[in-house]
């Protein structure tokens, strides 16, 4: 497995995992967000050739973070399907395949803006569909899709963002990258699918900043 | 009276036709020059060609005459029509800018001569309701772009609607030759003649180096064309406004802001003015100092270039063409439309990097008769002034640049082929005969032609097992063609070849929009500071997406934004005539006033250094404080000298391990060596050794980020993403990608893909210039190589010391890498 960092949150431990992840040792659980599936299959419906590679690599991902973690829960923040076009045979076929190997892992998704749109994923997944936000049972966080834009009672995990920070150096020298961002109330998840694209966000007072190439970790600053 | 009206009779024509345009001269007073008429001569003959010369006059009207006398032969006696012909000429310009100004000179013409021919333009920005009127019945000229013909070939019916055609006049095809648009154009053209094996082709274009190639690009593979010469043996005068103290003028540095006292003065005593600058923050730095010199001049100077909103710019083209305007700071944005808006002065701040540029620019002004064009040289570091005096030689002897074609760009076929599929389809084996006969394709193979239909067709390798994609598909005729409407609607809104980079946009909060910024700049301007921008003093409200909202300031200072677009590098031609100059400087001779105002500082040069003669290499050796300082000057232009620095430091690190920092700019390069090594002849006839440039090129440098930056256009010529009209971009916010998601993507799972071959190419020849790295190289093994160690750094050293690029080449983790720059961040915070 690629690289974890281990940060301390709400008074618990939490490994943010290198795969764009974060996994919750005390509860065995995984987090991830904005997955996109089917996001290929939607460019094809116009007539843009892209392959479901990506839906692949994800899946390997996803089934390697869950194998060496030995989690047993799954939680979803969000826009697990693209969209409706992409509700697609290849796409269903791959999940379908994948779900089949980790038929014991539980699954949570907290439904995001493109869920409502593509609609509840196929019920065979045996994914339980929650509503935005979603209060967790074990602590005092809610589960959110949208990061809310004023302020709120409880701290948050959430997504949508699409996080990636861009590094400036001398001349043109630049670096972009997913990140995770977080501060005392909420982390921000990087997208955890392939085939999604990023948006820069500044870094702010009060916050962490934490980029990921993919196998490393850095904290900024 | 040239046409006799008659209350019930139709007009007839009294004259023959030849005769009808020579008279309208005459009213006029002016005579038809030889080019003109030799023009006229030959389109009469049903000949095709290419006109150039260095300055706009007369190539207009050398080319719309021709169809104009065409029909009124055919004519004869026969009364004149009520009714405008159908399409008989389609008027292709580069700029939507210049199609306005087009339109109306060319409907001059007829109107003068009475005939009932329409003048109409179609670009992007016609109505739907003229579109739509245009399509039911086409006026008798129309002005477009290469976007709006690829638009027309697309529908079915343009083939019967353009039945009719006899001529096609290419403006400024220097401008598009070396370009994805010409390449555009090319096939255009292809099809167009297609239909029509008679139709005549005519180009405009500037002076080039290369006339042959261009007129065989324009005209494609099956066709000879007349090269005519328009060149009025104009004189034109390079003046340099030479420093007061020289001594204290900077080798290095880029604003040259001591002369901005001197540059007013100019302004001042002509009409208009044209201050063109290289970049466009120079344009922005020199506005802002001009105003601050001169705060009279508040509304009457103007700002012009690419980052500026349209409609901001063309407040300033109005006012120019109107006259009513004192000077306006540009950039290379208004290196075009030299027939409409002449003006009374040119300025050049900084080197012109090239002697076709300068020539262009010089023709702006002195268009009457007899007057001389003339460009004002102003010098912001001491060796542009060693560029302009080679410059004035250049011109002077005719030595102008040539354009290179490009090599058939696949990415743009695949889009071409597709307007043909929708515009009635295409059968393979006719179409690569069509596409053949454009010169850019004319040696496309078998194997890259069955690449593009598979990629079109079926989306290439990796899309095999996609039963369901469907983009052109195949009949059982063998025809291609689109059937889906979705395909259809979103090809046409991408149709084009121009890619924006990602950048913010500046607005007010009412929603005016003043322009674009690069995110890098913005980035380090905290809510509450100012910058300048479009001329303008503003203060930064807030960022959020891709928009910065500002308000005007009130006073202070503020940033100069910075754009990184590529800048031109010092062409081979310029290169050769500063070579020259300085050789002669070496052996004390010194013609001309720029040089002998340079001779101390090129004294300074010899005494720890050397002059390099024509056939020497000169390599110098200082040791400073960052360690050993090793400058090499290949005199081979900035981009070479990018790509020579990387090579020869990854040589370097081969000999022995060091760290090495490195930078160039167009005259040599410098690496910065942890290291005191010394290497002596043979060491560096090895470094310098042109086998295996490319190879170690792709070992050394970080190629694959320049990939990922080039595949974007790549990606957007070929359909993959597209950016549609600004409001289209929220409706199709599903199907939103960024070139380097799809460069990630195709570089994973389909290394094989050709336009991550075209794009590599692309990188290697546009970017690092390749071909002039190597052949560079081979010049150098030919040449003695003269080493000096001057003990302190030599005046051709210092820019380069100065310069602000600095990269590492040894090879850093990506945490070092992300440490390091977090760590510059917070400096510099």
């Amino acid at each position: 497995m690629n690289e974890s960092l281990t940060i301390d949150w709400q008074g618990e431990s939490l490994q943010l995992l290198a795969d764009r992840a974060v996994f919750w040792p005390k509860e065995k659980t995984i987090y991830i967000a904005d997955t996109h599936f089917g996001k290929a299959a939607t460019f094809r419906k116009v007539g843009i050739p892209v392959s479901e590679h990506t839906t692949m690599e994800d899946c390997l991902r996803l089934g390697t973070l869950i194998d060496n973690t030995r989690a047993e829960k799954l939680v979803i923040l969000g826009d697990f399907l693209h969209a409706r076009a992409g509700r697609s045979q290849p796409v269903r076929n791959l999940l379908f395949n994948w779900r089949d190997q980790y038929q014991e892992l539980s699954i949570d998704l907290v439904r995001g803006n493109h869920d409502l749109q593509s609609g509840d994923p196929w019920p065979e997944l045996g994914i339980t569909c929650l509503p935005d936000p979603t209060p967790t049972k074990k602590n005092t966080w809610e589960l959110r899709h949208l990061p809310p834009d004023e302020e709120v009672d409880r701290p948050f995990l959430a997504g949508h963002l699409h996080p990636g920070y861009r590094l400036h150096g001398k001349g043109r020298d630049s670096l972009r990258c997913p990140c995770w961002v977080a501060s005392e109330e909420r982390i921000i998840l990087p997208a955890f699918g392939s085939f999604t694209g990023l948006k820069n966000i500044k870094h702010e007072k009060g916050e962490k900043i934490f980029l990921t190439n993919g196998k490393e970790i850095q904290e900024l600053g | 009276m040239v046409v006799q009206a008659s209350k019930q009779k139709a007009k007839t024509l009294k004259k023959p036709a030849i005769d009808v345009v020579l008279e309208w001269f005459k009213t006029k007073q002016w005579d038809p020059f030889p080019f003109q008429k030799k023009t006229w001569s030959a389109h009469a003959k049903g000949e095709s060609g290419l006109i150039h010369a260095p300055t706009g006059t007369g190539k207009t009207y050398a080319a719309w005459a021709g169809p104009l006398i065409e029909w009124m032969d055919e004519l004869g006696k026969k009364p004149m029509p009520k009714r405008p012909p159908e399409l008989r000429v389609l008027w292709i310009t580069p700029l939507r800018a210049l199609v306005k100004d087009t339109t109306h000179s060319l409907r001059t013409l007829v109107e003068d001569l009475q005939l009932p021919w329409t003048v109409e333009e179609r670009t992007g920005d016609t109505t739907g309701s003229i579109k739509a009127k245009q399509r039911k019945r086409f006026p008798s000229c129309l002005v477009t772009t290469p976007e709006s013909l690829s638009l027309l070939l697309s529908y079915p019916e343009t083939k019967e609607a353009f039945s009719n055609l006899r001529t096609v006049v290419v403006d400024e095809w220097h401008e598009l030759l070396s370009t994805k648009r010409g390449v555009q154009t090319e096939l255009g053209l292809a099809r167009l003649r297609l239909w029509n094996p008679k139709l005549k082709t005519w180009g405009l274009s500037a002076t080039l180096g290369n006339l042959d190639i261009a007129q065989a690009t324009l005209l494609g593979t099956n066709q000879p064309g007349k090269l005519i010469n328009g060149d009025l043996k104009k004189k034109f005068e390079v003046d340099v406004l030479i420093p007061k103290d020289m001594e204290k003028f900077p080798w290095a540095g880029h604003l040259g802001g001591k002369m901005v006292e001197e540059v007013a003065q100019q302004i001042e005593g002509a009409g208009t003015t044209l201050v063109f600058t290289n970049v466009r923050s120079q344009t922005e730095f020199w506005y802002h100092a001009l105003q601050q010199i001169r705060p009279k001049w508040k509304d009457e100077i103007g700002i012009h270039h690419g980052s500026i909103d349209r409609k901001e710019r063309k407040q300033v083209e109005d006012r120019l063409r109107e006259g009513t305007i004192r000077a306006v700071v540009c950039t290379s944005s208004l290196d075009l439309g030299v027939d409409f808006s002449p003006v009374d002065q040119v300025i050049q701040i900084g080197g012109p990097k090239g002697v076709a540029r300068l020539l262009q620019r010089a023709g702006r002004c002195g268009h009457q008769p007899g007057a001389v064009s003339r460009v004002i040289c102003v010098p912001t570091h001491a060796m542009e002034m060693v560029e302009y005096a080679a410059a004035r030689e250049a011109i002077n002897e005719r030595r102008i640049e040539a354009r290179d074609p490009l090599r058939s760009p696949l990415d743009l076929l695949a889009q071409h082929l597709i307007t043909l599929a929708l515009g009635g389809g295409f059968f393979s084996k006719d179409a690569i005969k069509e596409v053949r006969s454009a010169w850019s394709y004319r040696d496309i193979t078998e194997e890259e032609w069955g690449w593009v239909l598979d990629f079109i067709i079926r989306g290439g390798d990796t899309l095999r097992a996609y039963d369901q994609f469907k983009r052109v598909v195949v009949d059982a005729n063998g025809l291609h063609s689109v059937e889906s409407r979705i395909i259809s609607r979103f090809h046409r809104m991408s149709i084009g070849t121009i890619t924006s980079d990602p950048a913010i946009e500046v607005k007010f909060s009412t929603g005016r929009r003043l322009g674009t910024v690069e995110e890098s700049f913005i980035s380090r301007i905290k809510p509450g500071s100012n910058f300048y921008f479009g001329g303008k003093l503003l203060a930064l409200k807030r960022v959020r997406d891709l928009t910065a909202v500002v308000t005007l300031a009130k006073r202070g200072k503020g940033a100069i934004p910075v754009w990184g677009g590529g800048k031109s590098p010092l062409s081979s031609e310029l290169a050769l005539g500063v070579r020259q100059k300085l050789e002669a400087a070496g052996k004390d001779i010194f013609k001309e006033k720029e040089m002998r105002a340079l001779r101390p500082s090129l004294e300074l040069q010899t005494m720890g250094s050397t002059l390099p003669k024509m056939n020497e290499l000169l390599i110098e050796r200082t040791d400073t404080r960052e360690g050993t300082c090793w400058f090499i000057y290949p005199f081979a232009g900035r981009l070479a000298h990018e790509g020579l620095a990387s090579l020869i430091s990854y040589r370097m690190t081969r000999l022995e391990p060091m760290t090495l920092s490195l930078s160039f700019n167009d005259y040599g390069f410098h690496l910065c060596s942890t290291s005191t090594k010394e290497f002596n002849e043979s060491d560096w006839r090895n470094l310098l050794s042109p086998e295996g440039v490319v190879d170690e090129l792709l070992e050394c440098m970080n190629l694959s980020e320049m990939d990922k930056r080039q595949f974007r256009e790549v990606a957007r010529v070929a359909g993959l993403i597209f950016q549609g009209y600004p409001g289209a971009r929220k409706s199709n916010r599903q199907v939103q990608a960024s070139g380097g998601l799809f460069f990630d993507v195709f570089s994973k799972y389909d290394p094989n893909n050709l336009l991550l071959t075209q794009s590599r190419r692309e990188v290697l020849d546009r970017q690092l210039e390749v071909n002039r790295m190597v052949s560079t190289l081979k010049k150098i093994s030919g040449q003695k190589i003269v080493r000096e160690s001057p003990s302190r750094l030599s005046p051709f050293g210092f820019p380069l010391w100065a310069e602000s690029l600095r990269s590492q080449v040894s090879s850093e983790s990506w945490s070092d890498r992300v440490k390091r720059m977090s760590q510059q961040l917070e400096k510099s915070a």
